[in-house]
């Protein structure tokens, strides 16, 4: 096995103005893993998340992709190396198309097959076809996570990055959303690293897992591990 | 959650179940629209009849009518700059108006360097003039990007408030008024003093100079380039998703610095093409951009921040209410119309004309 991980995130601290939310958090995404962030709220799962795509700077400890040391690069540069983030909330631009969206996920790219790279993303999600001239402000939470999620894809990264992409939607799209998370990734796609409030399901679906609390790594272990283990059960995963 | 929300990317709000049905507010929204657009519809039916009964005929009428459409045209070049700058940036660049200034000076100063031919008849001017409103549309764009990045570009590092940029724009007002006036003194100034310009006469007794003409055509022809740029080129596409989401579009891999200097250089540009007509139309004057700015402001608004369509509507509607005021009202009272427009539109209709809904 390819002893260098994809990402690898080095007792990293990080914050807002005078609050520090993560307190040397170490963790690694290797090539085609799923990766799951479990842990309360508040525990820096999204400001881990925001630190390793460079909307903000650690303080301390350092971030690389593959032995690139980003720590200090813009989100803009980040994506140029192949790593695309879907945020949890206005993750879409609402003013724009659906098509627009996409090709915006691949602004980088100055003129390439950009047909053939929103085909792809209408395979995986044939209801953005259906609607690819509406404005992506018009559309359902659902909707607009494909749209998220379809933009990211469009540059055919080797990491994706997800915050809380179950957030406000019904069990349904849920179920939906997970599923074509895990046939992207099966198919050869990108790494994901996914931040999760619903633990129980996306453990089930990542190959290992980390348990953040209070700004610190608690446990790590493969998906079934942590499920399996009492202490994380009690305390994260309300059994 | 809450501690670690950083405002930055929740700017927009989630779909929230407990929020009327999309189509239900958008019905709703149209609704609104028709009524504001009645609303303006009347107020310049309402400023005919008021001319109509101090005695202006109907032909006196149409052609204040025509040259509010023309005059509309130049408050829309500069009104679309605002508007551009403003949805990317965020806040009302208070300079804009000198930027329109400075445009007119430039122009005036490269026409002292070249030879003056002869007029283009039926229009009052030669080639001079358009050689150097081109040579002046770099100039400005130039001028308006060493402004962002001493002015402003300082405050975006900082992440400074929306307040302190409004500020630094008006700073920026009067220091470059002062540098008109240090290089060009504050007399007037004509492109050909004393040359005539025979208005031509038209059916229904419309008076209109070919400049007049000249002008709204050129007008429409920039703003119609800019819906284009915008609606069709990568960069237009970028910079719609930049003032549309700031952050989700840094996370797309847009380099928004760029998209930034791209906006100042179109609203530069755009705002120079707007001085030089106004002056042609009328005369050059260190304070003729700062007094543009009310209608200017206005017809954004109008618009609808952020949309250079609704811009260019805005600017009509307000320059065609500006000229028919002429005819009851002393025409110094025109920004006074403009003023009262304004205010009409925060007080109905805030979002303006095109203005994104729900926000």
């Amino acid at each position: 096995m390819d002893n260098m991980p994809l990402l690898k995130v080095d007792s990293v601290s990080a914050g807002y103005g005078d609050s520090e939310i993560l307190h040397g958090v170490s963790m690694e995404v290797r090539e085609g893993e799923i990766v799951s962030i479990i842990g309360p709220n508040g525990a820096g799962k999204s400001t881990l998340m925001k630190t390793i795509f460079g909307l903000l700077h650690p303080r301390q400890g350092t971030i690389h992709l593959r032995d690139k040391d980003i720590s200090h690069h813009s989100p803009y540069q980040i994506v140029g190396l192949g790593m695309c983030y879907v945020p949890q909330v206005a993750n879409v631009f609402t003013e724009l198309t659906v098509e627009e969206n996409l090709e915006m996920g691949a602004f980088l790219l100055k003129n390439a097959n950009m047909d053939e790279r929103k085909e792809r993303v209408y395979e995986l999600f044939p209801r953005l076809k259906e609607r690819r001239r509406q404005r992506a402000g018009k559309m359902s939470g659902g909707e607009r996570q494909m749209v998220a999620m379809g933009s990211a894809l469009m540059l055919d990264p080797t990491l994706v990055l997800m915050d809380e992409p179950s957030a406000g939607l019904s069990p349904k799209m849920v179920e939906l959303i997970f599923e074509r998370i895990e046939h992207i990734n099966k198919s050869g796609g990108p790494a994901i690293l996914i931040v999760e409030q619903n633990a129980q399901l996306s453990l089930q679906m990542a190959h290992r897992g980390y348990v953040l609390a209070a700004g610190e790594n608690r446990f790590e272990g493969t998906g079934q591990d942590l499920l399996n283990d009492p202490e994380v059960g009690r305390l994260y995963l309300g059994g | 959650m809450s501690m670690e929300k950083s405002a930055v990317l929740e700017a927009d709000v989630p779909s929230d179940p407990s929020a009327p049905r999309p189509a239900a507010r958008g019905s709703l929204t149209l609704q609104n629209r028709s009524v504001f657009s009645a609303v303006l519809f009347l107020i310049l039916v309402l400023f005919w009849v008021f001319g109509w009964l101090r005695g202006a005929t109907f032909g006196d009428l149409l052609s204040l009518t025509i040259w509010g459409i023309m005059l509309g045209g130049i408050i829309a070049l500069g009104a679309i700059g605002l508007t551009l700058v403003y949805g990317v940036l965020k806040f009302p660049n208070f300079a804009h108006g000198e930027l329109v200034t400075i445009g007119a000076y430039c122009a005036f100063g490269i026409m002292g360097m070249l030879p003056q031919g002869p007029a283009l008849r039926p229009f009052s001017f030669g080639w001079e003039l358009i050689a150097a409103m081109i040579l002046a549309l770099p100039i400005v764009a130039a001028v308006a990007l060493v402004v962002d990045r001493v002015l402003f570009y300082p405050l975006r590092r900082r992440n400074a408030s929306l307040v302190l940029f409004a500020m630094a724009s008006l700073a920026g007002t009067f220091f470059l008024r002062s540098v008109i006036y240090l290089i060009w003194g504050s007399d007037f100034h004509f492109y050909y003093p004393g040359r005539a310009n025979p208005a031509l006469h038209l059916p229904f007794g419309i008076r209109v100079q070919a400049d007049q003409i000249f002008i709204f055509v050129l007008a429409i022809i920039l703003v119609g380039l800019v819906y284009l740029l915008l609606e069709h080129s990568r960069m237009g596409k970028a910079m719609r998703a930049t003032a549309n989401n700031p952050d989700l579009a840094q996370v797309r891999g847009i380099n928004t610095e760029r998209v930034i200097a791209w906006t100042w250089v179109i609203g530069g540009a755009l705002a120079a093409a707007g001085g030089v007509m106004y002056a042609l139309a009328s005369q050059l004057r260190p304070e003729m951009g700062f007094f543009l700015l009310l209608p200017i402001f206005a017809a954004a608004i109008m618009g609808g921040v952020g949309s250079p369509i609704g811009a260019l509507v805005g600017a009509i509607i307000i320059g065609i209410a500006e000229q028919l005021s002429a005819s009851f009202l002393n025409p110094a009272y025109g920004p006074a119309v403009a003023f009262l427009l304004m205010i009409v539109v925060l007080v109905i209709q805030p979002q303006g004309l095109f203005g994104q809904s729900g926000k």
